[in-house]
């Protein structure tokens, strides 16, 4: 099941890198930030932690539905333009994301070595960090990099389930707020825009 | 204690909420408050626990907390005037404070964390409230530079947390939820069962805090967000943001040193190099206070953390004390020299009368001299305990040749950054045409606090202090 969700949360990220339309990309997000959810509560099941499990509650709510459907709300109300062409063509992706994979498992082969449990997920959580970089740095639109951005907390927070068992609640709940503040940041900033134009 | 810390950030947050016109007076008013549990921090017997293992006040906390403290107050002071040098709306001031009241307490927690998990948030808390106040100056300009900090930052903060995430890991095994705790991981330091792990952690969060204190190859970045944002947000920046970045590294890099010295010297030692070598050229070609003063501070971060990692921690101490006065000083002088046309730098010490005028244009001067470490200016003696410090390093591993080399390099990279704020200093003073000019005494103030605190820097009494921390 986990292999399955893991491979569910890659697939949505690499599709994700492909779309070329907003609320596609908010719709890949939304099942990326899901398949990580499932992750962490079947993680937490298996080895009898409830903080896991609440993590993944929390990221179910927050990043699956919350976070998607304030984003979706955002881009209608200021008119963000739909249509999200990344710089660089897919020919070349379908090459860049294959040898970004390959090249961060070799990377991550020293720290998989000394981390006793779910070695691969590392290396894949390390691999999903650069995914999320590149779409940052492939689009010039700005919703896409905010995406790309909560894809790296994705990445980070499917980093720490598995190369520590998660962190402490305290912090992950500290995580979560700064997340949500992220989401009113962006608010704020595209409400100012819209008051200035 | 915590509630004392945090108490002049929230009576601001709750004014903000009222009218600008009255609590712009009020408020530097009430973060004087903010001196009183600092001054606290220094007497109470350390570590003292201020909200269980979560935060932790120690001599260096006390410490930056503060200096941390005497910058908020000096800038809170020169903010009332803001709208009397740029343009500003009544809802972006309210906004401003609003979310400088968040960033003050985010950086608080940030400076008194003994958890790293608290670090991080309290970081995040900051650099996202920055975000708006970038965009309190409605120009295109900083509306594209406020999108471009939350990216930039957002990806250093996101390193940040990798490494956390990383040094976590490797030492969940002999610690279990105490690897969190800075202190814990300093004494258990020696016992990590790997320290690759650790140490790859640590050069991942090293290098999110480098990111966002502009280090290699962000050189440019901040630069561009303080040109475009007004400008007690870049004071805000060099004085506090960057205090509560490098006490992070303060903290990392004294657990890393104790598994691996020579590693933690190494990396840092080319990091900050490459910096300085790079930055020197782009102060060379500045054309702005901005960003001759945001480069300079950039090229001082660097020197500050050479100087830790060489083991000169009195000399980082006093450096990041005398940066941490002197560059908010400058950047809410720069809003003055500029409010009579941007970017003009022949003839913008001209122009000033009356005692205000005269303060302020003598102060600016000393403060401009003392930043390139012209003596008596605490730089200049920390620059000589730092460097002694990094030959002394260079004995103990039997290199000095190549480090009196590198040292000479860094002396000519500095007397590019010398001779360029000489000629600036020369620019203002003997080019350009005389025009009246006007400032306001809460400004001057503020410039007075700051130059009574390098004062008080150069005391028996806070030298004597440093070299405890160390």
């Amino acid at each position: 099941m986990t292999s399955f969700l893991i491979g569910l949360f890659l697939a949505t990220l690499i599709t994700a890198l492909f779309t070329m339309r907003l609320y596609r990309l908010i719709l890949w997000y939304s099942l990326n930030s899901l398949s990580l959810a499932l992750l962490a509560i079947t993680i937490g099941y298996n080895i009898d932690d409830n903080t896991m499990i609440i993590s993944g509650i929390f990221t179910l709510i927050l990043k699956a539905m919350l976070i998607p459907y304030i984003l979706k709300r955002v881009s209608l109300k200021f008119g963000l333009s739909r249509q999200i062409s990344p710089n660089v063509a897919v020919h070349y992706s379908i090459i860049l994301i294959p040898a970004l994979l390959v090249f961060t498992f070799y990377l991550a082969e020293p720290i998989t070595n000394m981390i006793a449990s779910n070695t691969n997920f590392v290396a894949i959580s390390i691999s999903a960090l650069f995914l999320s970089l590149l779409l940052m740095i492939e689009h010039k639109n700005i919703a896409p990099k905010i995406i790309g951005f909560l894809m790296i907390e994705n990445a980070l927070f499917l980093l720490e389930t598995t190369a520590t068992s998660g962190m402490p609640m305290l912090i992950e709940l500290g995580i979560f707020l700064d997340l949500l503040m992220v989401i009113v940041i962006i608010n704020l900033l595209f409400k100012q825009e819209e008051e200035v134009a | 204690m915590i509630y004392l810390l945090v108490l002049p950030a929230v009576i601001m947050l709750i004014l903000s909420f009222w009218s600008v016109n009255r609590s712009k007076y009020i408020l530097p008013i009430t973060s004087l408050l903010i001196l009183f549990p600092s001054i606290k921090l220094f007497f109470l017997p350390k570590p003292y626990s201020i909200w269980g293992d979560y935060l932790v006040a120690d001599d260096l906390s006390a410490y930056i907390m503060l200096v941390s403290s005497v910058v908020a107050i000096g800038v809170t002071l020169a903010v009332s005037t803001l709208g009397l040098h740029v343009k500003i709306s009544d809802a972006s001031y309210s906004r401003f404070y609003r979310f400088f009241a968040i960033f003050w307490i985010g950086l608080t927690l940030s400076i008194m964390a003994n958890n790293m998990g608290i670090y991080w948030i309290g970081l995040e808390t900051a650099t996202l409230s920055t975000v708006y106040m970038i965009k309190t100056n409605s120009t295109p300009l900083a509306k594209k530079e406020a999108w471009n900090y939350m990216i930039v930052g957002a990806i250093g903060i996101s390193l940040i947390l990798f490494g956390i995430i990383l040094i976590y890991a490797s030492a969940k095994p002999i610690l279990g939820e105490e690897a969190m705790i800075f202190s814990s991981l300093l004494e258990h330091a020696k016992e990590i069962k790997s320290p690759f792990l650790f140490e790859i952690g640590f050069a991942i969060t090293s290098l999110g805090m480098f990111i966002k204190m502009g280090f290699f190859p962000m050189n440019l970045w901040l630069a561009n967000i303080e040109r475009a944002s007004f400008y007690p947000v870049a004071a805000l920046f060099s004085g506090i943001l960057e205090s509560a970045v490098i006490i992070g590294f303060f903290r990392f890099s004294k657990i890393a040193v104790a598994i691996n010295p020579l590693h933690v010297f190494l990396f840092v030692f080319i990091y900050t190099v490459l910096t300085i070598f790079i930055v020197s050229f782009l102060i060379y070609r500045a054309k702005d206070f901005m960003r001759l003063f945001s480069l300079s501070g950039v090229e001082h971060m660097a020197i500050i953390a050479l100087f830790w990692a060489s083991g000169g921690v009195f000399a980082a101490l006093l450096h990041f004390g005398a940066h941490a006065f002197l560059k908010p000083a400058l950047f809410l002088s720069t809003g003055i020299l500029e409010s009579k046309g941007k970017y003009k730098i022949a003839g913008a010490l001209k122009g000033y009368s009356g005692i205000k005028g005269k303060a302020f244009y003598f102060l600016t001067t000393l403060f401009l001299l003392a930043i390139i470490s012209l003596p008596p200016s605490p730089m200049f003696f920390s620059e000589l305990y730092g460097f002694g410090a990094m030959v002394e390093i260079a004995k103990k591993h039997q290199h000095l040749l190549l480090m009196i080399g590198a040292i000479v390099t860094l002396l000519v990279l500095l007397s590019i950054i010398f001779y360029k704020f000489v000629e600036v200093y020369q620019s203002m003073k003997y080019e350009g045409k005389e025009e009246a000019r006007v400032v306001y005494g809460n400004e001057v103030l503020a410039l007075v606090i700051f130059a009574l605190s390098l004062v008080l820097l150069m005391t028996p009494w806070s030298f004597e202090f440093l070299r405890a921390v160390s």
